[in-house]
C-alpha cells in the first residue's frame, strides 16, 4: 500500500503528516511527565539530604528481590514491544499481537508483585507511614519520610502501568481487527513510546527505593 | 536475524549487564554522600532505552527537540531546586545565650 492511498484526517496534508503529528505529540506528552516525576525525584533530593541516616534506614527495609525482578520484567517487556513494532514493519501482524501480549502479561506480573505481593507485605510489616510504624527510635522521621516516597512514587508508577495496560490492550484489539499494516502502524508506535517510558521511570525510581539506601 | 532484531537483542543485553553492574556497585561499601553514584548505571540505561526502544534518532526533527528541551527543563528544575543543599552553610547555634 503506498502513502498516497492511506486516508488521511482533513487537517493533515498526508497520511505522513498525521503520522509524525502523532508521534511528536506523544514525545511532547512525555516531555511533560519527565517533569512530573522530576518533582518527584526532587523531594528524594531533598528527603534524603536532610535525613540521610533515616532514609536510608527506610529503604533497607525494602524487597530487594521483588524490586530488582520486577525492573527485569519491565525491561523484557519494553524489548518485547519494540520487537513488535519490528515485526509489524516487516508486515507480520500475528507476531506483532503475541509480542504485544507478552509485554502486556508482563506488565501484568508486574503489577501483581508490586502492589499484590509487596504492598501487602510492607503494610503487615507496618511500613505504611500511620500509626505503630515499624521503624522507631531517632530514625523513625527519615524512614517515615522515605515511605511516604516509597508510597507515593509507587503508586504514581503503578497508575501509569495501568494507563499503559490499557494501551497495549487497545493495540492488541486493533491488530486483531486487522488494522495495522507495514503502511500504517502509528498507534504502534505511539503507545511504544508510552511503554518504553514507563519502564523509564522505573529504571530511576529502582536505584532510589533499592539501591542507594542499602550499603553492603 | 535482521540487523534490526539482531540490535534489539544486543540493546536488551546491555541493560541487562548495566542493571547487574547497577545491583553489584550498590554493594560496593560507599560513604553514604557518595551512594547516588549508584545513579550512573540507571542514567545509561535511561539513555538506551530512549535511543535504542524509544527510536529518538527517527521520525521528525521536533521529537528531538522535545527530549532535549524535556533533559534540559529536568536539569533546571533538579540544579534550581538542589542549590540550596549545596550552598547553604549551617551555623552552630549556643544553646544558652550568657547572662
Amino acid at each position: 500500500m503506498s502513502e498516497a492511498s492511506l486516508t488521511h484526517e482533513f487537517q493533515y496534508s498526508s497520511a505522513r503528516h498525521q503520522a509524525e503529528t502523532a508521534i511528536s505529540g506523544m514525545w511532547l506528552f512525555l516531555a511533560t511527565e519527565v517533569l512530573f516525576f522530576g518533582a518527584l525525584f526532587l523531594t528524594w533530593i531533598y528527603s534524603r539530604h536532610w535525613n540521610q541516616a533515616g532514609f536510608d534506614a527506610g529503604a533497607q527495609q525494602t524487597e530487594l528481590a521483588i524490586g530488582t525482578i520486577n525492573t527485569v520484567i519491565l525491561v523484557v517487556s519494553s524489548f518485547v514491544y519494540s520487537a513488535g513494532v519490528a515485526f509489524i514493519e516487516a508486515g507480520n501482524s500475528r507476531r506483532l499481537i503475541q509480542c504485544c501480549a507478552v509485554a502486556w502479561a508482563l506488565g501484568v506480573a508486574f503489577l501483581i508483585l508490586k502492589f499484590g505481593i509487596e504492598w501487602r507485605d510492607d503494610f503487615a510489616k507496618h511500613l505504611f507511614p500511620g500509626p505503630g510504624f515499624a521503624v522507631q527510635g531517632p530514625l523513625n522521621g527519615g524512614a517515615r519520610i522515605f515511605f511516604v516516597f516509597y508510597f507515593l512514587g509507587t503508586a504514581l508508577h503503578g497508575l501509569h502501568m495501568v494507563g499503559g495496560l490499557a494501551l497495549v490492550g487497545w493495540i492488541i484489539l486493533r491488530a486483531r481487527r486487522g488494522e495495522f499494516s507495514p503502511a500504517s502502524y502509528t498507534p504502534v508506535i505511539v503507545v511504544g513510546l508510552y511503554w518504553s517510558f514507563v519502564d523509564m521511570v522505573w529504571i530511576v525510581l529502582y536505584p532510589l527505593i533499592y539501591l542507594v539506601g542499602r550499603g553492603p | 536475524m535482521t540487523p534490526r532484531f539482531r540490535r534489539l537483542w544486543l540493546t536488551l543485553v546491555l541493560l541487562l549487564v548495566l542493571l547487574a553492574i547497577e545491583f553489584g556497585v550498590s554493594f560496593l561499601p560507599l560513604d553514604p554522600s557518595a551512594r547516588p553514584l549508584v545513579l550512573i548505571p540507571a542514567a545509561l540505561m535511561v539513555g538506551v532505552v530512549v535511543t535504542m526502544f524509544m527510536e529518538v534518532g527517527r521520525g521528525p526533527e521536533i521529537i528531538r527537540l522535545f527530549a532535549v528541551a524535556a533533559l534540559l527543563w529536568l536539569s533546571i528544575l533538579l540544579g534550581m531546586g538542589s542549590l540550596d543543599l549545596m550552598t547553604r552553610i549551617e551555623y552552630q547555634v549556643q544553646a544558652s545565650y550568657p547572662r
